[in-house]
């Protein structure tokens, strides 16, 4: 049986190569994409996010499309510089076919969550606004939903939006907060593994040779965010890891060691968006969440190339 | 017939507003959805249940957010007393919580009379706060947002800057205030002094001798005394028939202006204090009426008229 799974998502570079990973791997039963703000406009997401389903005719995959803004704060920074206006390195991508469904994000998690109990994984890859908003509309939602597993956060390193913060939770640190102390089973999948596993030049132009649908698009995106990778971390052409890391701890969680700690979420300040781990208990209780704190990356990057590169027929 | 829309924490005053909408001629309540405020969702909604049954209607009751957006709850058991309704322990309503969440029922009800739905909220904002993040095309399809909250120009009763609503739930308020909904913030102040209840207006609502004039005085027996002992006030205060009164008669609300408005939620002093920028100093876009004065003898004459 596949792990039936919901990717809430801000498409976004990465999160093309994540959902494409997931689109291509028969262990996992993509439910339904919902988008959200993030690395661009709301708007933009959810018009990538059909994109995605479309590129590999995935078109009976509904889309449903969520928040615009944060769940508190008014709209302050999108991730454009990394991702491009456009969500796709600023490559004018023409539109997409289809259209999104009626019900939103929230609705749409909290219906699919209890049409299958208990069977549901949430993977969010990007700010988790339409998460909070469909645990705040229906709590029991807690207890109906077999895990989640994010990307997000950094509690061993430094931030990549800020020098503290990760990017999807300072984007609506509120949201994350209450993801991470609402109880359920949690896995996050943060700064401290992503950046560990480093897609270099040569293993994008091993990838590309595939020639298919996902690869010629990352050909043509990935390049925007190559610069921007060097530009903040002199990386060369090297890319970290996000978003499909997420996807490939669903394949295989053996590839990453967890810990269990609680995290809180800075939620003002200069500090905003710092996800801290309570090692030594020292601040009120609130359930431990996964954190994921070392990463197999050679082991990540073979899955990678594996499920992008293979002849789906 | 106008439509309403009412969202409320159920308690006692909660449950006069309830009565008076209810049984006000031209206006059609649609819905109550219910909000963790002045006591737990459930609690609020076997309240409001019960209201509907004595004023003989089948309004549909339906449970909402069961905690503030971010924020620990904050109760009223000590001002309503431990059922929110004076300890007189009312009997279970026979009619059931309805099915569905009050946050998609309040959009569904908005979407299908777009332009024709008043909102008077009487508690804490986090069921429209959630509902506007998922619906935000809502804001412009009420035609009216009559909210008991906050307090603009006195100082507040939970704490000295806030009043109850706001602070409960400030995130939430600061996402209404801030979606382009058309509000007017009938403030704490409303409900004090000489528009309190005194004795006298006590014993004339009694003179009644109906169901729901004895229900709207027994249901507040905790409430009088605590209004009394805790803030110093004459008699009854009765916030959220107060706003109410203005939702089914607008003129009663003598004084109102639009200025800005925003909460306060990182200060733990002024937490869930509604600032009004009245002289416009910070050149931002206004979004809120703010009522300043009202018609003290003219909402008196609105609740006896429901209470008859």
């Amino acid at each position: 049986m596949p792990q039936k799974i919901i990717i809430d998502t801000d498409p976004g570079v990465d999160d093309v190569i994540a959902i494409s990973i997931a689109l291509r791997s028969p262990e996992l039963e993509v439910l339904g994409l919902t988008s959200v703000f993030g690395n661009t406009y709301g708007e933009v997401t959810a018009q990538n996010a059909l994109r995605l389903v479309e590129l590999e005719e995935h078109d009976s995959i509904p889309v449903s499309r969520g928040s615009d803004v944060p769940l508190v704060m008014p709209l302050e920074g999108l991730g454009t510089m990394v991702h491009g206006e456009d969500g796709m390195g600023n490559t004018n991508p023409s539109p997409p076919k289809g259209k999104v469904i009626k019900k939103s994000a929230a609705e749409f998690i909290i219906e699919t969550v209890h049409t299958y109990p208990d069977e549901v994984t949430l993977v969010p890859i990007g700010p988790l606004t339409n998460i909070a908003l469909a645990l705040k509309i229906d709590p029991t939602i807690v207890n109906l939903t077999k895990k989640v597993v994010l990307m997000g956060g950094a509690v061993s390193r430094p931030g990549n939006i800020s020098p503290t913060a990760e990017a999807n939770i300072y984007h609506d640190p509120h949201a994350a907060d209450i993801v991470m102390r609402a109880g359920w089973p949690l896995v996050m999948v943060g700064l401290d593994v992503t950046q560990q596993v480093v897609m270099t030049p040569n293993f994008l132009e091993e990838i590309y040779k595939a020639n298919n649908p996902v690869t010629n698009l990352m050909r043509r995106i990935l390049p925007f965010y190559q610069g921007f990778h060097n530009s903040l971390f002199g990386a060369g052409g090297d890319i970290h890891t996000h978003d499909p890391s997420v996807i490939v701890y669903l394949l295989n969680p053996d590839l990453f060691q967890t810990e269990s700690v609680s995290v809180f979420v800075e939620i003002e300040g200069r500090c905003k968006g710092q996800t801290i781990a309570d090692w030594h208990n020292q601040w009120e209780s609130r359930p431990e969440v996964e954190v994921c704190m070392g990463v197999d990356a050679v082991g990540v990057l073979d899955l990678i190339k594996e499920r992008l590169t293979k002849d789906i027929g | 017939m106008r439509n309403f829309w009412i969202d409320t924490d159920t308690a006692s005053d909660d449950a006069v507003a309830i009565l008076m909408a209810l049984r006000w001629p031209d206006v059609n309540v649609m819905g109550i959805s219910v909000v963790a405020g002045n006591v737990h969702v459930e609690k609020g909604a076997k309240n409001a249940r019960y209201t509907v049954e004595l004023c003989e209607k089948k309004t549909p009751v339906y449970l909402g957010a069961s905690q503030p957006l971010v924020r620990e709850s904050t109760w009223g058991y000590f001002f309503h007393g431990d059922d929110g309704m004076g300890n007189k322990n009312y009997p279970e309503p026979s009619i059931p919580v309805a099915k569905g969440n009050a946050v998609e029922a309040l959009i569904d009800a908005v979407r299908s009379n777009p332009g024709n739905i008043t909102l008077v909220t009487l508690g804490p904002f986090t069921n429209i706060a959630l509902a506007l993040r998922i619906a935000p095309d809502i804001a412009e399809k009420i035609s009216m947002c009559y909210s008991m909250a906050g307090a603009a120009a006195t100082l507040g009763n939970v704490t000295p800057a806030a009043e109850f609503n706001v602070y409960v739930d400030p995130e939430a308020a600061k996402i209404v205030f801030g979606s382009g909904i058309p509000l007017l913030m009938v403030g704490w102040e409303h409900c004090r002094g000489h528009a309190n209840l005194i004795e006298k207006e006590i014993a004339q609502v009694r003179s009644y001798h109906t169901p729901f004039a004895d229900f709207a005085i027994d249901c507040n027996e905790h409430a009088i005394s605590t209004n009394k002992e805790w803030l110093n006030e004459p008699g009854l205060a009765l916030p959220d028939p107060v706003t109410m009164a203005i939702a089914l008669d607008p003129s009663i609300c003598t004084r109102h202006s639009a200025h800005y408005v925003d909460v306060e939620i990182v200060s733990e002093i002024t937490r869930g204090m509604t600032v009004v920028d009245q002289l416009g100093v910070t050149k931002k876009e206004v979004n809120i009426e703010v009522c300043w004065e009202i018609d003290i003898q003219g909402w008196k004459d609105l609740l006896y008229k429901t209470l008859q």
